[in-house]
This record gives C-alpha cells, structure tokens and sequence, in this order.
C-alpha cells in the first residue's frame, strides 16, 4: 500500500495547487471589485436605485391691467405613453384609433428623444371622458398607456390678444444650447413668442422634485425625498381687455368692408393704443391672428403648416412691432415739423397746388394726389388736406440743404430703430439716408447715388422708407407729449404669490425730440385741422371728443394701397395715441380712420360706433 | 490528566474514529452561512418564507442520503458497478419519459409524478456518475496508459453526459467533465492525455459554435463574457448587475437584508445562480473573505480524507466530490464576478434548492464513508 500512496502524493500537490489557486483568484477577483472598484459600484448601484423626478411648477397667469385673466392654467385630462411602448407597433396603431390621431403623430410624440428617458411622454390632451373610460376600461389592452391630469394653459379669451400673450410650447434644442436658459431640461414648457417669451423667467416657476427608489421595472418604491414646487408669478399686463377687443373687432370690420368695396386682397392689419404718458400699451391688434390654444400639448404638423402657409399671411406675425410698412401721409407730420425747425418752411409760407409739381423739372415732374390742384395752400392746409406739393417742396429744400435734416430729425422721434418695447421681435423700421442707399446698393453703382426724389419721396413718406405701426403710434404719442416719446410697453407689474405687485414697470422716455413747444402747438393745430375739416373729417363726424391725427395711403409696389390713420386724443388734453393700418384697405381716411375712431371710442369710454367715411387722398 | 478528562477524550476519539469532525462543522458552518444569505434573499417575495422553509426541508432530507452513504461501505459498490450505470442512466433519462417530467427554464430537468416535483435527477446523478467512474479508474491500479483503457474510461462518462445533454442541461454536462478530469489526474492518466484532451477541448468549442449548436441564450452569454459591455440592457444586463451589486458592497457591504440590488429586482435568479451577488452586496469582502474561508477549508478537510482513503477508489470517490465542488464554486461566484460565462450552476450549500442541497450532502456522506474506512484505524 506504500506504494499507492507514493504514486499520489504529487498527483494530490497538483490538485491542491489547483484548487489553491481557484480560491485565490476568486479572493483576488473580488478585493478588486469590492475594495478597489467599490466606490464607481456603489455609485453605479446608487444611479439603478434612485430617480429623481421633477415636479413641474405651475405658470403664472396672466391678467389685463383690471386684473381679468387673459391667460390662466386648467387641469386637463391627458394621455402619456411610457417611452419603453415605443416598439408596441400593434398597441399604438390601436391607441391612435382610439384617440382619432394619425398614427405618425402618436409614434412621432412616444419616440420623442426630447425628455427625461423615463419621462411618459404626452400624447393627447383634452381627451373625452369616453375616451378615458375607454382606455381604463382596456387598461390591460394597452401597456404603458396612462391618464393623468396634465397642467395646461388657458386662453379663456380664446384668440384675444394673442400675438401680445404669445403660445407656450417645449423648449428648443437650440434655447438648451444657447446657455441662456440655465435650470431648463428637455420637454420643459416655456414661451416662445409674446409676453409668455418675454416674461418667461417670472412666469416659470421654481421646479419641485420627487427623489424616489424604484425597482428593476422603474416602478417607484417608495418617496426618499420630496420638494414642493414654487409656482410662477403672475403678471399684470398694460393691455386693456375691453379696448383691445374693440381694436380687433374694428379691424376685422374695416378689412371686411375694404373687401366689400372692391379691396379684395385686403387681409391684413394692425392696431396699437398707447398712453401717451407712460408708454403703457392698451392694445395691440394683428390681424390675421392665430388660437395659441392650438399649441397645448405641442402643435400638430397639419396646423402648424397652415399657419406658415404662403397664402396665410402668417398669422403668427405682430404686425404692430414685426412688420414694417412705409408711412405715407402719416410722416406728414415728421416733414412738417422739421420744415419749421429748419426754416424750410413756415406757418406763414404761401404754397400753390396745381396738381403736378415740377422743382426737379419738367422731365421729372410728380403729382399731387389731388391731381385738379388745391390751388393756393398755406402749411396748415397742407397738412390738413394732405397736399403732396407742399411736402415735396419741403423735401426739395431739405435735399438742397444737403444736410440730411429731415432723417436726423426722424430720428429724433425714434424712427429708424427700435422703441425697446418689451416684447420679442420688434423690428427697427428704416430712415433711408445718403450712406444706407450706397451701402445697400453696393452692387449696382448706378443706384448707389443720393438723388433729389429720394428725399423728396421721403418728405411724404414714401421711397425707402419704413415705419412699423408702432413707430407711427409713438410719434404722434411724443408731439402729444411734449415732443418725448415715452418707451412703449405691456407689463404693468409682476405679483407675488398673495397677489401684491413686487414690481412694477417704471415709465421712461425712449428719445427725447426736443422739438419745441410752438412748433408742436403748430402741428397740433394742422391735426385737429385733419380730422375737423380735412381728410379724417368724415371718420370723425359727430365723435364726442377732438382728435388730432393724419391720414395716409401708402403705395406699394404690385398691391393695393395700405391704410393708415395715426391720431391721439382727448385733443386738448391728450392721453392716448393710436395707430390703425390695413394692408392693401384702400384710403386711410375711408378705411383706417373709422377703425382708429372705434378704438379711441373705447379707450375714451365714449359709445363705440362704426361710421362709414370717404376719403381719396394719400 | 483526571479520570474524568481521560474518559472524555477516549470518548472523542471514538468518535474521531469514524466521523470528521472539521468537514462536518465546516459543512455545517456552510449550510448556516447559506441560509442566513438565502433567507435575505427570498424575503422580497411574495413566497419568500415558504421558500425558506422548503430550504430548510431540503438540509433536513439531505441527512438522509448522508447518513445512509456514511453507514455504506463504498468498497461494496464496486460489484454493482452495471446496476449503477443503469440507474444513472435512468435518472438522467427519467424526466424526458412521458408523464415523469417537467420543464422549467428551457430544460426539462425535474422529475414530476402525479403534478408533484420530486427533485431534479441530475443532481443525484452527479454523485452517481462520480462513484461510477470511480470504480471503472480504480480498475487502473494508478496508472492508465493504453488508449483503448482511455477509451473505455471515456465511454462510462460519455453516456451520463450524452443523456445530460438531451435536456439539455450543458452546465452539469460540464460538472461531469470536469469531475472526471480530476479523477483522472489522480487516477494516474499520462499527462499526454490531458493535452490531447485540451486539444480536442478547442476544437469541439470551436465547430460547436461555428455549426450554432448552442442555443441562441447561450451564444449571447458567451458572447457578453468575451465582451462584457457589447449589450449592457440585454445579455449583459445580468452580469453589469451581479458586478455592481457585489462591488457596491464594498469592504463591509450594504448590512443583511439592505442590498438594493436585490431587493429591487436588479439582480436576476438572486436566490440560486447570483446568491453570491447578495452575499457580496449586504456583507461585502468581508462576507466573501469568510465564504472564501470556508470553503478552503471544506476542500482541504476533503483532500485530506481523499489522502487518507485505504485505497485508490475511496481516494478518487474523494476527489470526485472535491472537483465537483471546486468546479461549482469556480464557476458560480466566477461568472457572478465576470470571470466565467453565465451557466445555471449553483453554489454549493448556499444556493437556493433542495435537490442540489440534498446532493451535496450525499457527497459530505460519501467523504464521511471514506473517512471512517480510511487506513491506519
């Protein structure tokens, strides 16, 4: 037997070796794990572990300058999708039978890679209560599929104002990037246009967060640690609810009625009322307009094209601050006061209308809108009758001067660049001088030279020269107040969570005209001669108080001519200032006019009345 | 030394003479520390206490078989060495014939009669196979040279692990390998053979992976050892956990019954095949340290009573049972740390089930029965 044994002793130190070395590579394999890699592990097993999820806060409203909302939130019901069903083809062709949505869109929406991974994703809101029945009635039909009650907003004004307000929508990939909206995340609600963009930071609230344990399946466990969220403030806007109905009702009315009277393409316009004062705008209209209700729980594809359709005259535009247009007529009043500024011009300087004028000769002659001729007019007159051959006269001079007054002066009323309203967008308009047309003609040498009729053209508010309705607005604002034009702006003030305003928006002057007093006594007297005796006469027949303002007919190029009337008003002790255009409505005085009297009817608190008015002039 | 000293110790040593005192406590030591663990593990679900119980039943019968191969002779099986091929045939066999069997997981592995699980026969059949090839290579006397006596070592554990593979169970297939092997190396083959073998290893993984024997799961288990983070959601879902529960256990670990990992369901199969995930998770490298520990000393108490057999088939029904283990502990808490391939292979006497408990407390028996018969009594 010593033999066997002898035999095995190595054949045993083998296997002992093996087995030696087993254990110790499993010792050594986990001292590298437990010890050495521990910490990332725990970690690891820390991130399976704990979700934190945010609580959405609730958005601040937004109320008029009388406190009625004209943007509040509701609880609606919702459907959400799980993103992990993104692949359940058969369940989601079912759901969207369901929810009567096309079946691109709810795959478009639960595939969405713009949210938390584990956040459901928002398929329908405003679903019918026998559509939720339904789905919990066949909630095994369809996993991951939930109903909850989902936050959004409210326009309980419907279309009111809502190029001021402006649509919610989820953040944009690029705002993420920008840098600028530190503490947002993917799939968050915030502004995109209007007062709800420009007053994001304050309507936002402060996210509340639910850190809870969930198991292998994401199924929360149970709450680690809970924060409430804060909700947004409320802000007050400048806009006055009733005043602002009554701008979009005129204007609505007055296309309507350009349409009737053969101004077919007449589709478009807008409308602005402002404190003269303050700046405070009480109402800001565009039309078209647009429902923002279109964009809760995220725009579909077929509304959104619609709304940039070609042929849509792009509602989501605020004509009043976005779009700009040549002034016409209206700038009669910039040429007029400037004249007398410069000496070009005076109270007392004697015109002679014969229709046709000829001060750059013969081959270059140009007409008065009035082709018969005024025959002999005085400034006043000019004004009041918006003859075109006293403000060529004065842009003749002022181009002969060689001093690019007029423009200088222009700016002086804020022409030319933005007024700082505090909505986004604003477009600056454009006073055309010797150095713009060179710059922008750089192409073409032969158009790059400052002629006698570009100033000219300027002098009654033509050529080159655009303006956006609310420039117009402040300009005649700024004469009403004593030559400064105040900053135009809609927030009235920001209110804390018991109501109590924290802040509130301080008036400033945005330019400062210096034009002097007489002058503006002028002028004044020229614009209550508009609409007393001249080209706004008819508009305002038998209103209740005095208003002085100007006409204008804008031409452009290819389409009909665009309305305009620019007024302020009480005349003698002036408080708010409008300005009314109308796209391709034909004559200011006959279209724009009655609109501007409406809208200074209800800022007045006189009756609203619509008149039917003429006017041929430009 | 006082009377009473003295006959105490005369006592002990009656006892000495046929009972292992380390291997029975380690064994003991192992069960205990296996059920604490399992206990923490089953807890979360619904059936978790009576799991537990059914665990407990499972060491309660294992005494049986232990008492019983302790009592045995082993040297008498040697002449019943074609009933035993028969009957572990059978076993094997047993859960495919109409009627006895039921499937679980993709392999028909239990025994059912009458609706009743009974146990899965191959866990039995692993002890059956060990003393079966135990008796064909003491037949060597030591030294095994000429291939036809290769061959007919080769064909006794070719038809246990041929039937195996028709459950198909691969991991046993590969416990009755190995097992085999560390007979062999102290059996006496040449170790030409062992290199042949190693060869032809190779190349059978080889066409059997070329030709997509393998079930697709398998497949993906291989795959993600070879590279664990191909598909971390997927295959390699199980292995990311297992590694992050054992690893975020650190030195001293999450405390028993605090693992997050296993508590919250990160952990698949956490009862059976990652037991040792939770071990690591709630009692950290301390808790693997002192499994660690015992074990070593199960395997040394085993290769000690293997050395000290009377005879070449005690020796080798010992190493048999050590390989075994080796092989199971090697593979399971290896593929729990990233070390080997996912099988279904459990722990050894901490794992959840009854059948395997039961199985190695038939193989703690045969190791008592070669001790109470060793040599030098």
């Amino acid at each position: 037997m010593a033999t066997f044994r002898e035999q095995l002793k190595p054949r045993y130190a083998a296997l002992g070796i093996i087995l030696l070395s087993v254990l110790g590579l499993l010792l050594f394999r986990a001292w590298s794990i437990q010890v050495l890699s521990g910490d990332r592990f725990a970690a690891a097993a820390e991130n399976n572990r704990v979700r934190e999820i945010a609580i959405d806060a609730p958005r601040g409203r937004i109320l008029d300058r009388n406190g009625e909302p004209l943007v509040t939130n509701r609880a609606t019901l919702g459907v959400t999708v799980s993103p992990t069903a993104k692949d359940d083809e058969d369940m989601l062709y079912r759901l969207s039978v369901v929810l009567e949505m096309p079946l691109d869109e709810v795959n478009e929406r639960v595939a969405s890679t713009r949210e938390a991974a584990l956040k459901p994703r928002l398929v329908a809101v405003d679903v019918p209560m026998s559509t939720v029945a339904y789905l919990s009635e066949h909630e095994s039909d369809f996993p991951g599929v939930e109903v909850s009650v989902v936050p959004v907003r409210e326009y309980p004004n419907g279309t009111l104002a809502a190029h001021v307000l402006g649509y919610t929508g989820e953040i944009s990939e690029e705002s993420l990037d920008s840098g600028d909206m530190e503490g947002y995340v993917l799939g968050d609600i915030v502004g995109k246009s209007g007062a709800e963009a420009q007053f994001e930071s304050v309507l936002q609230g402060e996210k509340g967060y639910r850190r809870v344990e969930v198991d292998a399946v994401g199924s929360p466990r149970h709450v680690l640690e809970e924060a409430e969220p804060v909700a947004g403030r409320d802000v007050v806007l400048t806009i006055d609810l009733e005043v602002q109905r009554v701008a979009e009702e005129a204007l609505v009315r007055a296309l309507a009625e350009a349409r009737a009277d053969d101004f077919n393409d007449a589709r478009a316009g807008a409308a602005v009322a402002i404190d003269i004062e303050t700046g405070e705008v009480l109402a800001m209209a565009s039309v078209p307009t647009y429902d923002p209700a279109l964009f809760i729980g995220g725009i579909s594809t077929k509304d959104w094209e619609a709304l940039n359709d070609k042929d849509s005259e792009y509602p989501l535009n605020n004509r009043v601050i976005q779009a700009q247009y040549p002034p016409a007529s209206t700038f009669k009043a910039i040429t007029g006061m400037a004249g007398l500024e410069y000496g070009v011009t005076s109270t007392g300087h004697s015109y002679y209308c014969s229709g046709r004028w000829t001060g750059q000769g013969e081959e270059w002659s140009k007409f008065c809108w009035n082709r018969r001729g005024h025959g002999p007019v005085g400034f006043r007159r000019g004004v009041a009758d918006s003859c075109d051959i006293v403000f060529y006269e004065i842009g003749h001079s002022f181009y002969k001067r060689g001093k690019e007054e007029l423009q200088v002066f222009s700016r002086r009323f804020g022409l030319g660049s933005q007024l700082g309203i505090d909505l986004p967008g604003e477009v600056s308009g454009r006073i055309p001088d010797a150095q713009w047309k060179a710059e922008f003609n750089a192409d073409y040498p032969e158009y790059r030279q400052w002629l006698p009729g570009d100033t000219v053209n300027i002098s009654i508010g033509q050529g080159d020269l655009l303006t956006t309705p609310l420039q117009m607005a402040a300009v005649y604002a700024g004469i009403a107040n004593g030559g400064d034009v105040m900053r135009p702006h809609v927030l009235k003030e920001v209110l804390d969570s018991k109501g109590e305003p924290v802040r509130a928006y301080e008036p400033e002057v945005a330019f400062s005209s210096e034009v002097s007093e007489s002058i503006l006594r002028t002028m004044h007297g020229a614009l209550l001669d508009v609409t007393e005796e001249g080209t706004g006469a008819s508009a305002f027949r038998g209103f209740d108080a005095r208003v002085a303002g100007k006409t204008g007919t804008a031409e452009v190029a290819g389409k009909d001519d665009y309305a305009w009337f620019t007024a302020y008003a009480p005349a003698d002790d002036p408080q708010y200032a409008v300005a009314v255009l109308l796209e391709q409505g034909g004559h200011g005085g006959a279209i724009a006019a009655p609109a501007a009297r409406e809208i200074l009817a209800a800022l007045l608190g006189l009756p609203v009345e619509h008149v039917q008015a003429t006017d041929v002039s430009r | 030394m006082s009377r009473a000293d003295a006959k105490m110790s005369s006592r002990l040593a009656g006892v000495r003479r046929w009972a292992n005192l380390p291997l029975l406590l380690t064994v003991g030591l192992l069960i205990t520390y296996g059920a604490v663990i399992v206990h923490s593990a089953v807890s979360g679900f619904a059936a978790g206490e009576a799991m537990f119980q059914r665990q407990l039943m499972g060491v309660a019968l294992g005494i049986v078989p232990l008492a019983v191969l302790w009592a045995l002779d082993y040297k008498r099986l040697e002449a019943w060495l074609g009933p035993l091929v028969v009957l572990n045939a059978f076993l094997i066999v047993s859960p495919l014939i109409p009627g006895l069997g039921a499937t679980a997981k993709g392999a028909t592995a239990w025994l059912e009669i009458g609706g009743i699980r009974l146990f899965q026969p191959s866990e039995p059949a692993k002890i059956l196979t060990i003393v079966i090839m135990a008796i064909v290579i003491s037949q060597y006397k030591g030294v095994i040279e000429r291939p036809r006596d290769v061959m007919r070592v080769l064909a006794f554990l070719a038809l246990p692990f041929g039937l195996i593979l028709l459950q198909p169970d691969l991991g046993t297939g590969l416990v009755l390998i190995f097992i085999t092997m560390g007979m062999l190396l102290v059996g006496g083959l040449k170790p030409k053979y062992f290199l042949v073998f190693a060869l032809i290893g190779v190349i059978g993984v080889g066409i059997v992976l070329k030709a997509g024997l393998l079930a697709d799961y398998q497949e993906d288990r291989l795959l993600v050892f070879v590279q664990p983070d191909r598909d971390p959601r997927g295959a390699g879902y199980n292995l990311e956990q297992s590694k992050i529960a054992i690893g975020s256990g650190g030195i001293t670990g999450k405390g028993l019954g605090q693992g997050t990992q296993s508590n919250l369901n990160f952990l698949p199969e956490r009862h059976t095949d990652f037991i040792f995930s939770v071990l690591g998770e709630e009692l950290g490298f301390v808790g693997a340290v002192l499994l660690l520990g015992l074990y070593l000393a199960l395997l040394m108490t085993a290769l000690e009573i293997s050395a000290s057999s009377r005879d070449l088939l005690g020796s080798l029904v010992a190493v048999g049972i050590i390989t075994m283990w080796t092989f199971q502990i090697m593979q399971n808490m290896g593929m729990t740390m990233g070390l080997m391939p996912i099988t279904g292979i459990p722990l050894p006497f901490i794992s959840f089930g009854s059948s395997f408990m039961i199985a190695n407390l038939a193989g703690t028996g045969m190791l008592l029965s070669v001790w109470a018969r060793r040599s030098g009594i």
